[in-house]
């Protein structure tokens, strides 16, 4: 199987390059992480992000074949060869396929990613009704992979003040959570030129989620709100 | 020692990325709203034209034969017809009226070739 | 200074559309039915109040909306302040331009006497 992939060493050099391998799969070599860390064997000086190995700590994503994804969840039976390997798109490379995700985390600090309560906790726990509890699913399985943030035009051109899909996503969490007391608060943060309406709905980020989330779904409910607390 | 690299790339190349159907429309979107917009001068001179007097009004029409004029017009017919078919598909995603993913390609599809084809059909009846 | 930037923005773009969609819609299907107007009909159309009234909204719609998805793309794509805010006022200026001519051309019309 050949594997292109995007090489790039701060320290030695000028500025990136690919670099072709050709590697045999394993008969248990499933998925395109598990040829990655058999190239690891092959060239110890290849550097990605790996943990949990199934989907669910969102370390490994990267550019798969001009899509991004997570290389943990991409069989090896579904790829067009030669396997192109890029880091994502947009974000400042580290080394290799690691990219700094400071920025990213920084946006979703911003959104305040906990519930804000200040009414007097009750004896136990804050209890939700079922229904209540199911406005959450699909927003809070998000892994903060950055697949779809990285995937978004709106997101390469201002990186620095558009909160991007998945910081958009995790604020929609928040806002539909019964249990949270600050829904207005947030709303009005998000009601900026940039940080919710650099979004024009090209739906690049419900592409390419790893969990198949959709973010873009989660943005116009943020818009429709803002718009029922406005009038 | 080693000349390290001033700065950290970051990997944007567009053509090496590839692009869900949606996309196209929303690139589309902007290039044709900007057509539009250079247009809109000449709109306002028409206007002024079509209302000066029927000499004027009917010379309008005939500045518009030549080849490469009309072109320009079928150029005009496609961003327009693609700038409201995509902005009407925008209008009704925004109320959650088609904006899982399933549907919005198959919207993206049709807002394109439907645009498309106005704009063939409107060569065929001026560029022929 | 909220007020332009946000939602009111989004929701301007949006509602202008409504309004441009709608002249569109009921001019096509007038073209589409075969109803050219003559200079006479279209001349009296435009002389009449309501019917300067809709051009002038018409012109106005149109500018609104070029001028919020141009800011758009302008946001999107220059970000050195010295070329953004030249750009942005260039626009403007030629967009208030176009609605300037377009008064300027249904006044004369509307009042022949000024």
């Amino acid at each position: 199987m050949r594997i292109s992939i995007y090489r790039f060493n701060p320290e030695l050099d000028v500025g990136p390059h690919m670099q072709d391998y050709d590697v045999d799969p394993d008969s248990g070599d499933k998925k395109l992480l598990d040829l990655l860390v058999r190239l690891k064997t092959i060239d110890d000086s290849l550097s990605f992000r790996r943990s949990c190995r199934e989907g669910v700590c969102g370390s490994d994503a990267m550019n798969i074949n001009g899509r991004n994804g997570l290389a943990c969840l991409t069989a090896l039976s579904t790829l067009k060869e030669p396997v192109l390997l890029r880091p994502l798109p947009g974000f400042p490379v580290i080394r290799d396929l690691i990219v700094d995700m400071t920025q990213f985390f920084a946006h979703y600090h911003a959104i305040r990613p906990y519930l804000i309560n200040d009414e007097q906790p009750p004896e136990r726990e804050r209890l939700q009704s079922p229904e209540q509890r199911a406005r959450l699913n699909g927003l809070y399985e998000c892994i903060l992979c950055a697949c779809c943030s990285a995937f978004c035009p709106s997101y390469w051109w201002n990186p620095d003040k558009f909160i991007g899909p998945a910081g958009l996503l995790q604020a929609y969490r928040f806002i539909s959570d019964s249990r949270d007391t600050a829904s207005a608060e947030r709303l009005a943060y998000l009601d900026d030129v940039y940080r919710l309406y650099r979004c024009r709905t090209i739906m690049n980020c419900t592409e390419v989620c790893p969990k198949g989330l959709s973010p873009s779904h989660a943005i116009e409910r943020i818009r429709l709100a803002l718009l029922r607390e406005s009038s | 020692m080693p000349t390290p690299s001033p700065g950290r790339p970051r990997f944007l190349k567009l053509p090496s990325i590839r692009f869900p159907i949606g996309a196209f429309v929303s690139i589309g979107h902007r290039l044709s709203g900007v057509v539009l917009l250079i247009g809109l001068p000449f709109l306002a001179i028409a206007l002024e034209q079509s209302l000066r007097s029927e000499a004027d009004f009917a010379a309008l029409a005939a500045q518009w034969a030549g080849p490469w004029r009309s072109l320009l017009l079928v150029i005009v017919v496609w961003a327009a017809a693609h700038h409201i078919l995509a902005g009407v598909r925008h209008l009704l995603m925004d109320l959650g009226i088609g904006s899982t993913l399933t549907r919005a390609r198959i919207s993206a599809w049709a807002t394109i070739v439907t645009a498309a084809l106005i704009a063939l059909s409107s060569a065929a009846r001026w560029l022929s | 200074m909220r007020i332009f930037l946000g939602q009111r923005a989004w929701l301007l773009q949006r509602l202008t559309a409504l309004l441009i969609l709608l002249f569109v819609v009921l001019g096509a299907a007038g073209l589409l039915a075969g109803a050219t107007p003559s200079y006479v009909q279209w001349h009296a159309f435009a002389s009449s109040s309501l019917g300067a009234v809709l051009i002038v909204l018409f012109f106005g719609a149109l500018c609104l909306h070029a001028w919020i998805g141009i800011r758009d793309i302008v946001l999107d794509y220059v970000h050195a302040p010295g070329v953004r805010l030249p750009l942005l006022a260039l626009i403007g200026i030629i967009l208030c331009a176009v609605l300037l001519r377009v008064a300027l051309t249904m006044a004369a019309h509307f009042l022949p006497g000024a």
